[in-house]
């Protein structure tokens, strides 16, 4: 599939983790209420399962998603994302190299996490559809990552490159407002959707606070 | 990619260098390699991967990946080694092509026979004797169990589990084309020299 960044959806679902612990299932359930609330891209990142596991969810949420034009992004594996239909992959700093994914498999949508402005530009170079930036405020889950890096290094990051930038990181939805005015095209956020039963409208609460 | 004759796979394990292993074990006249580490990022599998199959270009060995089918086609190695758990072979298939060499684990005739209609190029069979490597909770298969998948689906056997000098023979006189081994090489004091008795055995 071939998605031009500004097509790109605004709000950014990443996935609970914890499929293989005390969530199994969740991440259906979010996609239900994903497919009922409009576009957004979902990423399946549950680096606990085994590649099957995967895979057979990556199929399912597939179909769920379908209906609500949401991309759907499988964490590190292009194998599993290309296998299962799924929009494209989701690169941790840590992951295979780039080049040699979008070479591999040329389809797939190639988000990437980066830290840092070095990492942001290199990233756009090696063929990045967009990219994770942060974390921008402080977040429990983000801490290995060091100190947040402020609105100011997202900015910088935002002028530097011309691909889409998601502000990650203690992204509530009224700082949401101020990600987008430093020039990110739209936020990533874990916490804040794993309430199933209140996930539309804090679907609805961001999208207040981000461009149409 | 056609699989030897009589062949020793050597298989990394976690303690080990990859590359270090993989360079030891193919000068002792291992023709296959497969490198896994479950708990390797994907950048270090990477950069394991180009150095170990460079490595085995050069001793016209096979290099297959564990588990990722990604990384396998990114840098176009030889093939993937696919467990129960990992991606389905038929998916592993179309994005590695015709000629990816494609080995499944399996623990009897059913899985074996799934594999092959899969589209598998080979079969990992164990564990055939007891084994500490991996976490086995079944008992050990045997080596009858060589024989009947043998006869029951028409693809080499590569038999894996507590295979070490003394039980090579029991193997492949039950049939199988070759023996995958962790411990046996990496655990070994001089990995090269475990390799050269084992592929000796082999032939023997």
């Amino acid at each position: 599939m071939n998605v031009t960044s500004h097509k790109l959806p605004r709000l950014h679902i990443v996935s609970s983790g914890r499929e293989h612990l005390d969530m199994p299932g969740r991440a259906l359930c979010q996609a239900a209420a994903i497919a009922r609330s409009g576009p957004v891209i979902f990423q399946l990142r549950e680096k606990g399962l085994a590649a099957s596991s995967l895979y057979d969810i990556a199929c399912r949420l597939r179909g769920v998603l379908d209906t609500s034009k949401s991309l759907l992004m499988v964490n590190e594996r292009a194998d599993i994302a290309q296998a299962s239909g799924a929009d494209g992959i989701h690169l941790p700093e840590d992951s295979c190299p780039l080049p040699g994914i979008r070479k591999a498999f040329p389809g797939l949508i190639a988000g990437r996490s980066v830290h840092s402005l070095g990492a942001a530009v290199e990233a756009e170079k090696s063929g990045a559809g967009y990219l994770l930036f942060g974390p921008v405020f402080a977040t429990p889950s983000k801490e290995r990552f060091g100190p947040p890096k402020g609105l100011d290094e997202l900015a910088e990051v935002c002028r530097t490159v011309s691909i889409p930038v998601y502000a990650v990181g203690g992204i509530t939805p009224e700082r949401s407002l101020a990600c987008i005015e430093q020039g990110a095209w739209g936020i990533a956020a874990l916490g804040p959707f794993l309430d199933v039963e209140a996930l539309p409208s804090t679907i609805e609460t961001y999208r207040a606070y981000l461009p149409t | 990619m056609n699989l030897p004759h009589r062949f020793l796979c050597v298989i990394t394990d976690d303690l080990l260098c990859p590359v270090e292993l993989a360079r030891m074990a193919l000068e002792g006249g291992a023709r296959m390699v497969q490198l896994r580490r479950k708990h390797a990022s994907g950048r270090e599998l990477f950069e394991w991967a180009v150095r170990i199959q460079e490595l085995c270009g050069r001793y016209e060995a096979a290099f297959i990946v564990n588990d990722r089918v990604d990384i396998a086609r990114a840098m176009q190695a030889d093939g993937v080694h696919l467990g129960q758990q990992d991606l389905p072979v038929a998916a592993a298939r179309s994005i590695l092509g015709p000629h990816a060499l494609i080995g499944v684990s399996v623990s009897g005739i059913d899985e074996a026979r799934r594999a092959m209609a899969d589209g598998a190029g080979y079969i990992g069979l164990g564990h055939i004797f007891p084994t500490c490597s991996k976490d086995k909770s079944s008992p050990p298969l045997g080596t009858g169990v060589i024989r009947d998948v043998r006869r029951a689906v028409d693809l080499p056997v590569v038999a894996i589990g507590g295979i070490g000098p003394e039980n090579v023979s029991m193997v492949m006189d039950a049939g199988a084309s070759g023996i995958a081994v962790i411990s046996a090489v990496a655990g070994a004091e001089n990995p090269s020299a475990a390799t050269k008795e084992l592929v000796r055995r082999i032939w023997a």
